[in-house]
């Protein structure tokens, strides 16, 4: 499997965990300084292109996990900023905690396997 | 889950609304920060562009998230055939109309369907519930025969294939007390009636076994009657009522929905308790009785064994052994009614088809005309399957508001076809309840995929170039021609193979509305005056002569008389009789009895075709007289007189009475206006001290209307006795009317069917040739130019709708004979003469044919070369 492609398989399941992460973490921000964290705190392992990044922020807005306005930036141009709703900080609380077992379970089975 | 709800809901509102949020303001501030991120790293903006995408595609990926694409494109092809419909105004209503008639046809005919033949009835898993019959072949007075008492006895003890079997019998009470005495229809039944039903009452209880066999008087009351007589009072439990003068404990209250055999309007339910020599007695032939099929075991298997069970159980029946006949009970309760429903469904269908035929039609005219602009469409990139998918959502447009006009119109015809409910069935309020409204979709979906295919496949076949060649000439092949001829022959076979069920309908009904039933019906008044009170002999024929005494004087009566049972009402009142001369009862030698005044005969206007009337000089003797019918004096005398011979009848042994022939009376239908006339006897109410009857009919000619004298009628009666019921006023022809009403009504609604057809293909005759014309100006105005007279280019256009109206009729009438065939039982044994309806239906279609092709082949003879060849 292509690099590339094991990144976007990845991203599939868990762009929202990690875009809800972001924004629970930074407070609000636009979508350009979200992946720009994404893809600091991968150190550059994720990069996001607007054609994954925008249509999952919908998806969140749309499930009521995010709410956007329209603000200034510090440089004072126009751009869209997200905010984690208080639906999404639970759902991320859930999703974390799945996620944390699922990886747990991930570990033993590998560890297991190897010896 | 509930956010992924959520999430829809939103895809959808958004679809729905339009509200498509533009997304590229943030895209470009997403990627200019990208340019100014990399000019610092010192990158080009080239690699920031390839690293977070383009604003196009990222636009487009924000869309799909934003809305559902397949709904969105089917919303914007349906505005966009909403547009063309609007532009096309004349062609829309026609359209919409037709797909009205065709939906709503099928809308409201489909939920009478539902209601009598697929809703389940109400008792526990009624599907495995059936009647069972006697099947008394040998008998002149009927074939299915209600069985007896030790009948039900024996099957009950010896069969293998039921679960258990109840037994019912009719009644008809006088419930007095609490306000006016009135007669109300009853039902006597075994105790375990109610767990073969598998029914629970509403309040209170049943009655047991030990209540029906120790003769307990208890009733269980119908909801009707509850509410109507006792104001719904949950306090009537334990109340007594009384029945012909008896005390009955209010025990049970059935729920509204229930009902059972033979009618809706049965009032109450008491426990049958048969008397001791009921039990042992083979002839006493009033049972209906119901039972529930043991799981796993097919009707089929219960015929079988059933039928082998009786033959053993009457193998020492004097009458000889029988067999018998099972039907499941929905069959019982739809009756004629349940066959009618199939027709008229399939016929509503057809209509439908028709429907969908013509428009099919008109759309492949019409979609030659839209050539140039689907040529410009495929030359702007739009695939094949993308313009099939746009023809079809406009099609989808035409069958959804044709939906909702025929919905509209459904909704009031529905009321009309309530009409429809077999009266042995409850009371259904029609409605567009889901499942109707699942059927008038569903035929949208139906008729749009009929009607709007063959123009999508072939609307979307259009090479540009050639498409935008032949910009407004808009021509179809060779095949498009053959292929529009086809649809109108077979929508014109359809519309014959309706017109001739229609005429097989009618003619049908004509035969049974104008039958002889012996009597002339017209002004007669009928009403029952039980006198269950006077249980003396003698007391009870005088009270009965006064009573007719009494009605007679009243003004405006021209005759009166009384009859035991009204006339067409009752099957039964039947009995075996021996002549003089035969040594024993002869099996299935079987008479109708019928006890009479000595005017009754004058009354209805019947017709004595031998010997005398009744007369005052008849009266209570050890050697008493009698008038037989016709079919009686047919059986034994063939050829020769019966007056003077002599019969008695068969369960009285040696103290019967031998009754002496006095007349013979031309056949009166006296079973029903639908059954043919059977042996009968008619005696005078002085002589029947030997098998009287209790009930009393009493039959008033008038001068006027017969409802006019309705009060006074009671009063007269009142005047007699206070407190006598006067039960079941009505006319006779109101009764004939009754039961002829299945005949009536499925005819009307045939033939409303038939006619609608008829009118929908002349439409679409018409509109092919005058389609042809419009398309062959050019070509006819040079013909016109090079000499060829008016009468021969309306010949040449004649001919061809002559052509496909005679194919359309040779193809009817395959369809006809195999629709007849669905239609038998509504012929009720007659036989239609085929020849005179084919012959008035294809006068008919040739006539209105002609019509629709003159008007085109017209226009076309009166072409003006000049201005169609300058037209090009």
């Amino acid at each position: 499997m292509s690099n590339e492609a094991a990144r976007s398989a990845v991203l599939q399941g868990t762009l929202d965990l990690m875009v809800l992460q972001t924004l629970a973490t930074i407070g609000p921000q636009h979508g350009y300084a979200i992946a720009a964290r994404i893809e600091q705190v991968s150190s550059g392992a994720i990069q996001l292109n607007m054609g994954t990044l925008y249509p999952g922020l919908l998806r969140l807005e749309q499930r009521g996990f995010v709410r956007a306005q329209w603000d200034r930036t510090e440089t004072n141009r126009r751009a869209r900023f997200y905010t984690i709703t208080a639906a999404g900080r639970r759902q991320l609380v859930a999703e974390k905690s799945e996620w944390t077992r699922m990886a747990a379970i991930m570990q033993a089975m590998l560890e297991g396997d190897a010896s | 889950m509930r956010f992924r709800i959520r999430e829809w809901l939103r895809r959808l509102y958004c679809t729905i609304t339009r509200q498509y949020n533009d997304s590229d303001e943030e895209l470009r501030f997403h990627l200019a920060m990208a340019e100014e991120e990399a000019g610092r790293r010192g990158e080009s903006q080239r690699d920031a562009r390839i690293r977070v995408g383009g604003i196009a595609q990222s636009a487009e990926a924000v869309y799909d998230q934003r809305s559902i694409a397949w709904l969105a494109d089917l919303l914007r092809d349906s505005r966009h055939g909403l547009r063309l419909l609007r532009k096309n105004p004349q062609f829309s209503i026609a359209a919409i109309l037709c797909l009205a008639l065709g939906i709503g046809g099928v809308a409201a005919i489909f939920s009478v369907f539902d209601a009598v033949l697929v809703r389940p009835l109400p008792y526990a898993d009624p599907d495995r519930l059936v009647m069972i019959w006697d099947h008394m072949s040998n008998t002149d007075v009927m074939t299915k025969h209600n069985p007896a008492p030790p009948e039900w006895i024996e099957w009950r003890r010896l069969n293998t294939v039921f679960t258990d079997i109840a037994d019912t019998q009719t009644s008809g009470p006088t419930l007095s007390g609490d306000g006016e005495p009135e007669q109300v229809s009853a039902r006597k039944t075994t105790w375990n009636f109610w767990s073969v039903l598998g029914v629970r009452p509403l309040l209170g209880r049943v009655f047991t076994q030990e209540e029906d066999e120790g003769n307990a008087r208890v009733v269980v009351l119908s909801y009707g009657l509850w509410h109507r007589r006792y104001g719904g009072s949950p306090g009537i439990l334990g109340r007594k009522i009384l029945l012909n003068d008896e005390p009955y404990e209010v025990i049970g209250v059935m729920p509204p929905a229930f009902y059972f055999l033979p009618s809706r309007d049965v009032a109450l339910w008491t426990p049958v308790s048969f008397p001791p020599w009921m039990r042992r007695n083979f002839t006493w032939h009033d049972g209906h009785i119901v039972a529930r099929l043991k799981l796993g075991v097919t009707l089929e298997q219960a015929r079988t064994a059933m039928t082998a069970l009786s033959l053993q159980v009457t193998a020492k029946d004097f009458r000889g052994p029988h067999g018998v006949e099972v039907y499941p009970l929905r069959e019982e309760l739809a009756g004629k009614m349940g066959t009618a429903l199939v027709v008229l469904l399939c016929a509503a269908s057809a209509l439908l088809l028709i429907a969908c035929l013509n428009l099919a039609n008109l759309l492949l005219s019409r979609g030659a005309a839209r050539g140039p602009e689907v040529a410009v469409r495929l030359a702007l990139g739009a695939g094949r399957r993308r313009l099939i998918a746009q023809f079809l959502a406009e099609s989808l447009v035409l069958a959804g508001l044709g939906a909702i006009a025929g919905l509209t119109l459904a909704l009031p015809a529905m009321r009309l076809l309530e009409a429809l409910i077999p009266d042995a069935m409850g009371e259904v309020r029609l409605s567009l309840d889901w499942r109707v409204l699942a059927v008038a979709a569903g035929a949208a979906l139906g008729s749009a995929i009929v009607f709007g295919l063959a123009p999508a496949l072939r609307g979307s076949r259009v090479s540009p170039r050639n498409g935008l060649r032949e910009a407004g000439r808009g021509s179809a092949g060779a095949r498009g021609h053959w292929f529009q001829h086809s649809l109108i022959v077979l929508e014109t076979a359809l519309a014959v193979m309706l017109l001739t069920c229609g005429g097989l309908l009618l003619q049908t009904f004509e035969h049974l509305r104008n039958t002889d039933l012996g009597l002339h019906s017209e002004r007669l008044l009928t009403f029952e005056t039980p006198l269950f009170r006077h249980t003396d002999f003698d007391r009870r024929v005088a009270f009965l002569n006064e009573e007719v005494e009494r009605v007679r004087a009243i003004p405006g009566v021209i005759s009166a008389g009384s009859i035991n049972v009204v006339p067409f009402t009752n099957q039964a009142s039947a009995t075996f009789y021996k002549l003089e001369g035969q040594s024993a009862v002869v099996p299935g030698q079987v008479a109708l009895i019928r006890n009479i005044s000595r005017d009754y005969f004058p009354t209805i206007g019947a017709h004595l075709q031998e010997g005398r009337n009744f007369t005052s000089a008849d009266q209570k003797s050890d050697a008493p007289v009698a008038i037989v019918n016709q079919v009686f004096a047919d059986r034994h005398f063939a050829g020769r007189s019966p007056l003077g011979r002599k019969f008695k009848f068969g369960n009285l042994g040696e103290k019967g009475y031998w009754y002496t022939i006095v007349g013979v009376v031309k056949p009166i239908r006296e079973s029903g206006v639908l059954n043919e006339a059977r042996p009968a006897v008619y005696r005078v109410h002085e002589q029947c001290d030997q098998i009287g009857d209790s009930a009393a009919g009493i039959i008033v000619r008038t001068a006027g209307a017969p409802e006019s004298i309705v009060s006074a009628v009671r009063e007269a009666i009142w005047s007699l006795d206070r407190n006598q019921p006067i039960a079941r006023v009505r006319t006779l022809d109101q009764i004939i009317d009754g039961q002829l009403s299945t005949s009536s009504q499925s005819t009307a609604l045939l033939g409303a069917f038939a006619l609608l057809a008829l009118l929908l293909a002349s439409i679409g005759i018409y509109g092919v040739l005058s389609y042809a014309v419009s398309q062959r100006t050019r070509e006819i105005g040079v013909r016109i130019a090079l000499g060829a007279t008016a009468g021969e280019i309306m010949r040449s256009f004649g001919k061809r709708g002559l052509g496909l109206t005679l194919a359309g009729l040779a193809a009817g009438w395959g369809l006809a004979a195999a629709a007849a065939r669905l239609l038998s039982a509504l012929l009720y044994g007659f036989q239609p003469s085929y020849g005179r309806i084919a012959v008035a239906v294809s006068v008919l279609l040739l006539a209105v044919a002609a019509l629709a092709c003159f008007v085109p082949a017209h226009r076309a003879s009166r072409i003006d070369p000049v201005m169609a060849l300058r037209n090009e």
